[in-house]
């Protein structure tokens, strides 16, 4: 038979390109006869051959017996194929895994040093859990080879095991730890590596390799040791501190001398992470000069993100964003380099980029911070809307030179009502992602609120920017918007009033208000809208427009707790309306009450009968509907005649609404509220409900202090509480006891099958034991 | 540590997989696509060879038509996986002499030996390039 070497596979897909899936077809039915031949060489070729395909996306699930049988050929090349194989299909629930434990167990004794590496390579991938146990001894003691190849592998692979049978670890550290002292050094860099591995999850306990780990980093020059030994050190600090002093010469020689970049970048990162920077001692710089080892950091770290190569930018952002958690002063002066970054057209530099950023804002860089943050989000605006009612989604206008935010500080958005994109580059594309624009807008929100405002100097400009983020969002952030707009309004008095004059102007643009069913616009900023128009309606001359505004036609359309929201809110402006407008009461005003309440009458029974259109009302805006129509029923009756004055209701109404100003309040304030002492939440209220009092009512007392008291006590009877208590007179004579004695019995026999807790058969017995004398 | 390498052409086709943590074959599938994907839309002159990748990183570098992609955890070096790639591919070219893509395909059991001999278990084993070219005339010179 003609069988086709993998060769001839490979050259027989790349040629039948287009009819490749039946060519597959064919070939894996061939395979599937070769794999069953008795001839070790074929039946490893067919292996090879479906190891490929597997490369391609096709099970070989089918073969695993096969490949076992491959891998426990004597000859190498056959065992290699096998283990290949083994090693890119099998996972951890494959069963023939179980019978390859002592096929790898021979391998891993074998004198061929070919074998046992490709053993340890083959183990290492797919160990499971019974194969890490059964072999790993044998592995230990291959890690005393002679040859330091394999005692590198046998190194590495140990680890691997260790993470599938922890058990092992006690057996493996000491083993490990004498390979620090390994004459080759290959294997002292494995040993390093493992150590660096396992001491991220428990750096505790290799705390004790310090002084090795020390001598190897003053001692070696392979950079690469050096990195893993530096980011040992890394986590080694933090529960160590005098590591940090002994740490300082060597780690701040590596900074000024070292030219490989990645070593730089994990000494500063080590030194960062491990508060290193903070040892008052100083360094030299390449100069020779002494300086201070945090500025050394600080200026080496200039050199990466200044740098053209993109990568040293990246790595260098990272680690700035650490530095400025710690040493934000030292990290100040670069500000005007990192907003260079914020318009680099690779996302993950951005991202780090506004990290950075967002951890270096003070007062004075907040705003423009914040407005080159705005203006990458306006750019690529695919999705935004526009603040008039013209529904255009695309903003393909013109570019001029407008700034978004004009030099006053107050928001072109909000005062013009048109977006203007200023002139831009090639940016459009990742400020077009959404995980990037959340971070954007995210990172505006924390650097205004941080520290309750501390660095705010102009709360309506702030209160601007969250009105227009609703607009150029193009991602649901409509309920932190909402959050962040309720909190500085309530928390700052001032801004109150120009918060309501951007509620109203929110809830005027009838193309947000039509779009705020879908998700994704934002809406429920309306509905905060709503409440802050409310709630603060008499910092402001209100109109009856509001009232109009709060009522919407479709309301219905909105959740139900935002409709709430929205006619709880109509009715305080309403109130509020009613009680300005009946300070200067003629009759062209009693005309325009009487006109206002029945077109308001009007719309609430629109909504009532609209119910059918739409789903049914929620309770709660039910309940609020028919108290509102009952209002401006009232006041309706009231105004039924013309009086000279306005009638009392008109201006008391308000008063429901006003009674004291709401604050906000702080988490804790519940547990800091005093239990009043006469408060008893044991005693029943009423009389108790004599079924269930048995089943309701708990233990009279605890059962550990019972057992001291009832071991004292004989007396106390710990299981039913009818049986009375009978004072035992322990001198008299023992015949008198002896009728009780026959009745305590009869009462003590039920008492195994009653369910009785732990004391009483102890009680029991010394009563008896006493009773017997 | 490193969590998985691949290395796929433009297209999407991996030409090499090594898996160091365990995922079932269709998560594989998911991941090599997603790789392909995020690698595949970069670009090469303005961005960096790192790219944030689930919860991890993509370390990667394209060579010709291939991409060789390895995931590591954040708080990994990624400058010297870059340098690793890099050594990676020179012991490639050194043991075939101008390797291309082609050779990769045919002798696919062969590069995972030298894959096996310089990354083991997640981590970088053998940076000597000599050692491992020796390591793998020895395995020539077996078969």
């Amino acid at each position: 038979m003609f069988e086709k070497t993998l060769t001839d596979l490979i050259q027989g897909l790349r040629a039948n390109k287009r009819n490749e899936a039946e060519y597959i077809q064919r070939s894996l039915s061939e395979i599937q006869r070769e794999v069953q031949l008795s001839d070790m060489h074929q039946k490893s070729v067919a292996v090879d051959k479906i190891n490929y395909l597997h490369m391609l996306g096709y099970d070989m699930n089918w073969a695993n017996f096969n490949v076992v049988e491959v891998m426990a050929s004597p000859r190498f090349g056959e065992k290699r194929s096998g283990y290949l194989a083994a090693m890119q299909s099998f996972h951890q629930d494959t069963d023939v895994l179980m019978l390859t434990t002592n096929l790898i167990r021979k391998d891993l004794a074998s004198a061929n040093v070919m074998e046992v590496s490709v053993a340890l390579d083959g183990l290492a991938q797919v160990a499971t859990h019974e194969l890490a146990q059964d072999l790993f001894d044998d592995v230990l003691a291959v890690m005393g080879h002679t040859r330091p190849y394999i005692r590198k592998k046998a190194l590495v692979c140990a680890c691997r095991l260790v993470g599938r049978y922890a058990e092992g670890l006690p057996e493996f550290v000491p083993l490990l730890k004498d390979r620090l002292d390994d004459p080759d050094p290959t294997v002292v860099a494995a040993a390093v590596s493992v150590v660096c591995e396992l001491a991220r999850t428990d750096p505790r306990s290799y705390l004790s390799l310090a002084p090795k780990l020390y001598r190897l980093l003053t001692t070696s020059a392979n950079n690469w040791m050096l990195i893993k030994i530096v980011k040992l050190f890394a986590w080694l600090t933090p529960i160590e501190p005098r590591l940090a002093k002994k740490l300082h010469a060597p780690l701040s020689h590596l900074v000024s001398t070292t030219t490989a970049m990645s070593l730089l970048y994990e000494c500063i990162n080590t030194a960062v992470a491990g508060d290193i920077i903070d040892v008052q001692l100083p360094a030299t710089d390449s100069v020779g000069r002494e300086i201070d080892f945090a500025e050394l950091c600080a200026r080496k770290l200039e050199q990466f993100y200044e740098s053209r190569d993109h990568n040293l930018r990246y790595v260098g952002l990272v680690t700035l964003a650490q530095l400025q958690a710690r040493r934000p002063e030292l990290v100040a002066a670069h500000y005007n380099t990192v907003m260079r970054c914020l318009d680099d057209p690779d996302m993950s530099i951005r991202m780090r980029a506004i990290e950075a950023i967002s951890g270096m804002a003070t007062r004075k860089t907040l705003v423009a911070t914040v407005k080159r943050l705005m203006s990458q989000l306006v750019l690529s605006n695919t999705v935004a809307l526009q603040p008039d009612s013209r529904a255009e989604l695309n903003v393909e206008s013109e570019m001029s030179d407008l700034p978004l935010i004009n030099a006053a500080g107050a928001s072109l958005v909000s005062a013009q009502g048109t977006i203007v994109p200023p002139k831009s580059d090639n940016t459009s594309d990742v400020a077009d992602n959404p995980e990037y624009r959340l971070a954007a807008i995210d990172a505006i929100i924390n650097m205004c609120s941080r520290q309750s405002y501390a660095n705010m100097t102009d709360f309506e400009w702030y209160v601007a920017t969250l009105a227009d983020l609703v607009y150029i969002a193009g991602v649901d952030v409509g309920q932190r918007l909402s959050e962040r707009l309720l909190d500085v309004t309530v928390r700052v008095r001032q801004v109150r009033a120009f918060s309501i004059k951007m509620a109203r102007r929110l809830l005027s643009d009838s193309c947000l208000v039509d779009r705020a069913t879908s998700d994704g616009t934002n809406s429920p900023v309306l509905a905060t809208s709503a409440y802050i128009m409310g709630e603060y309606c008499a910092l402001q001359p209100s109109s009856a427009e509001d009232i109009g505004l709060l009522l919407p036609p479709r309301l219905c359309k909105l959740s139900d707790e935002q409709q709430a929201v929205f006619v709880q809110a109509a009715m305080k402006v309403y109130a509020n309306w009613l009680k300005d407008v009946s300070g200067y009461w003629n009759p062209e005003i009693w005309e325009l009450v009487r006109s206002v309440t029945s077109s308001t009458q009007h719309t609430l029974s629109s909504i009532f009968m609209g119910v059918s259109t739409c789903a049914a009302l929620p309770l709660q805006v039910a309940s609020r509907l028919r108290m509102f129509a009952e209002i401006l029923k009232t006041v309706s009756m009231a105004t039924s005649n013309m009086g000279d004055t306005a009638p009392p209701v008109c201006a008391e109404l308000q008063s429901l609404f006003s009674a004291y100003e709401l604050n906000p309040v702080s988490a804790a304030a519940q547990g800091k509220v005093p239990v009043p002492e006469d408060l008893d939440l044991d005693t029943y209220i009423g009389e108790p409900i004599p079924d269930t009092m048995h089943k309701v009512m708990p233990p009279p007392s605890p059962p550990a202090p019972r057992r001291q008291s009832s071991a004292k006590d004989p007396f106390i009877l710990p299981s039913v509480d009818d049986i009375p208590m009978v004072a035992l007179q322990l001198d008299t004579p023992v015949h008198a006891h002896k009728p009780r004695k026959s009745k305590k019995k009869s009462r003590r026999k039920p008492k195994p099958r009653s369910p009785s807790p732990p004391p009483a058969p102890v009680d029991i017995a010394d009563d008896e034991d006493i009773v017997s004398k | 540590m490193i969590r998985f390498i691949l290395v796929q052409n433009r297209q999407g086709k991996t030409r090499l997989e090594k898996w160091y943590t365990s995922y079932s074959d269709s998560e594989r599938q998911k991941l090599k696509a997603s790789v392909h994907r995020t690698v595949a839309s970069r670009d090469q002159k303005h961005q960096s060879n790192f790219v944030e990748f689930h919860n991890h990183r993509i370390v990667y570098r394209r060579y010709a038509g291939l991409f060789f992609c390895f995931c590591i955890d954040t708080n990994d070096n990624e400058l010297s996986l870059l340098e690793a790639i890099h050594l990676f591919v020179e012991v490639l070219d050194a043991y075939h002499g101008n390797v291309c893509e082609l050779d990769l395909v045919f002798n696919f059991y062969w590069v995972y030996g030298v894959l096996d001999e310089m990354f083991l278990a997640g981590e970088i084993q053998e940076t000597s390039r000599r050692v491992v070219l020796s390591r793998m005339d020895e395995l020539g010179a077996l078969e």
